[in-house]
């Protein structure tokens, strides 16, 4: 497997596949039960893997913040800080600030307000008594085709 | 083909009336397909012009690869002011052309990067991420898609608004809305004066959605609080983008549009109103559009095929 840092340009068909390999040695780290070296991660993730490998997985979980590591003698031990949803936490925020072209791929609820905007909005709201509404819409979506 | 083959390059003008108007006088549903569908053809027509335009510029070049027999003067006179428009249609094209694929490029890379992001995440129709800063999209996928919550955002909110939130998102992926909001983007590309048709589906879509989601918690204003209390989670942005002429923002028109009754849905306006007559502008200029440009393609195959030595 080549070492591809975590935010190369091209498009890579494997992208997807290693974000699930990373997310399996997170998984398996998770389950140690202190800092452990790399060979301890290899033997649990089921053989195929060269040790090469898991050092670039894990070297690239450490620069996206999910997992730490210390020094021990002459190599690290790893410790893994993140679970999965915390690491797709931390790959998604790159992907949004790194896509400034994203808007029609995923539609955001909600947009950036300007400052005339937040004025707008807080009188809307604040005109709006707190009551309960039964203002509940008079046709169905469904009715329309 | 004549001054036919110019026209689809400014028939996508008729289509600005509409696109004003239908943000606020359509149901959202029928202003986002309305107005995504004539710019998907006001694009096609136009870009298609630009590559018959092209064709005779590129034959009056030195040392082209076409058939002598296509820069004949019969063929140069089918298309009035050849010289010049044949020769800007060169870049023209070139120019929309790699627009178009570097918009589609990226628009690809996003969506890969947003599923490599959760790749090793359970395949559930929402997924939380436990971040603090406030967040939620919807991310079409080939199935079915999911919503990407932040917890930042959850919290902020109440349980109903919560609903409000995934109806929301549910509804933009029920609806498909990306492909037209990937049809207006690279129609805006196609050809500049389609900018305002892809403000506006933008905003069209969020509307869609926001009908959709009160319909299905059953209460225009609780979509309303979920929308202004999200927006407000966001530090303002200190440049605004256009200071003061823009007016209201997008956000601000989406509350104020749901503390209104709902909008009717029609299928299609009635003539004598101001978007009535204004939809049928744009369905006239679609439809000359399309004529001229399968008119002139016709013209120019006819003529091409005369003068081609068999």
């Amino acid at each position: 497997m080549k070492d591809r840092s975590g935010d190369g340009t091209g498009p890579s068909p494997s992208r997807r596949g290693q974000g699930k390999l990373e997310a399996h040695v997170l998984s398996v780290l998770k389950g140690a039960p202190e800092p452990v070296p790399v060979a301890w991660v290899q033997e649990r993730l089921g053989g195929d893997l060269a040790y090469t490998t898991v050092i670039t997985i894990l070297t690239r979980l450490h620069g996206k913040g999910a997992v730490e590591r210390e020094r021990a003698g002459r190599s690290f031990v790893w410790t893994a800080v993140a679970d999965e949803a915390g690491l797709a936490a931390l790959r998604m925020r790159k992907v949004l600030d790194a896509e400034a072209d994203r808007q029609a791929v995923l539609a955001s609820f909600v947009t950036a307000l300007s400052e005339n905007d937040e004025r707008l909005l807080r009188e809307l709201l604040a005109a709006e008594p707190e009551s309960p509404d039964l203002s509940a819409p008079p046709s169905s979506p469904e009715e329309d085709r | 083909m004549g001054l036919f083959v110019f026209l689809p390059l400014v028939l996508p003008l008729t289509a600005w009336p509409v696109a004003r108007l239908a943000e606020s006088r359509l149901h959202p549903r029928t202003a986002t397909r309305l107005l995504s569908a004539g710019a998907g053809v006001l694009a096609v027509c136009s870009t298609l012009c630009l590559g018959l335009l092209m064709i005779v510029g590129t034959a009056q070049l030195p040392g082209n690869p076409l058939p002598d027999a296509w820069s004949d003067p019969e063929v140069r006179a089918a298309l009035p002011y050849d010289e010049v428009a044949g020769r800007a249609a060169i870049p023209a094209l070139l120019a929309v052309l790699v627009s178009c694929g570097v918009a589609a490029w990226r628009q690809l890379r996003a969506r890969r990067r947003a599923e490599a992001a959760l790749a090793g995440l359970p395949e559930t129709s929402v997924t939380v991420l436990p971040d603090g800063t406030p967040y939620a999209y919807a991310l079409p996928g080939r199935r079915r898609g999911r919503a990407v919550v932040s917890t930042g955002m959850l919290t902020a909110l109440t349980s109903r608004e919560r609903r409000a939130l995934f109806a929301h998102e549910r509804a933009h992926l029920a609806g498909r809305h990306h492909r037209h909001l990937t049809t207006v983007h690279l129609a805006a590309r196609a050809n500049p004066f389609l900018r305002p048709l892809r403000t506006a589906v933008a905003y069209t879509a969020e509307r869609w959605a926001d009908e959709e989601a009160a319909a299905a918690v059953g209460s225009r204003r609780c979509v309303a609080r979920a929308i202004g209390t999200a927006a407000l989670l966001a530090p303002p942005t200190t440049t605004p983008l256009l200071p003061a002429v823009t007016g209201a923002g997008p956000v601000p028109r989406r509350v104020a549009a749901l503390l209104r009754p709902a909008p009717q849905s029609r299928t299609w306006p009635p003539l004598f109103t101001a978007v009535g007559l204004a939809a049928w502008t744009a369905a006239f200029g679609t439809t000359a559009s399309a004529l001229s440009s399968a008119n002139s393609a016709v013209a120019l195959f006819l003529t091409l095929r005369a003068a081609t030595p068999m």
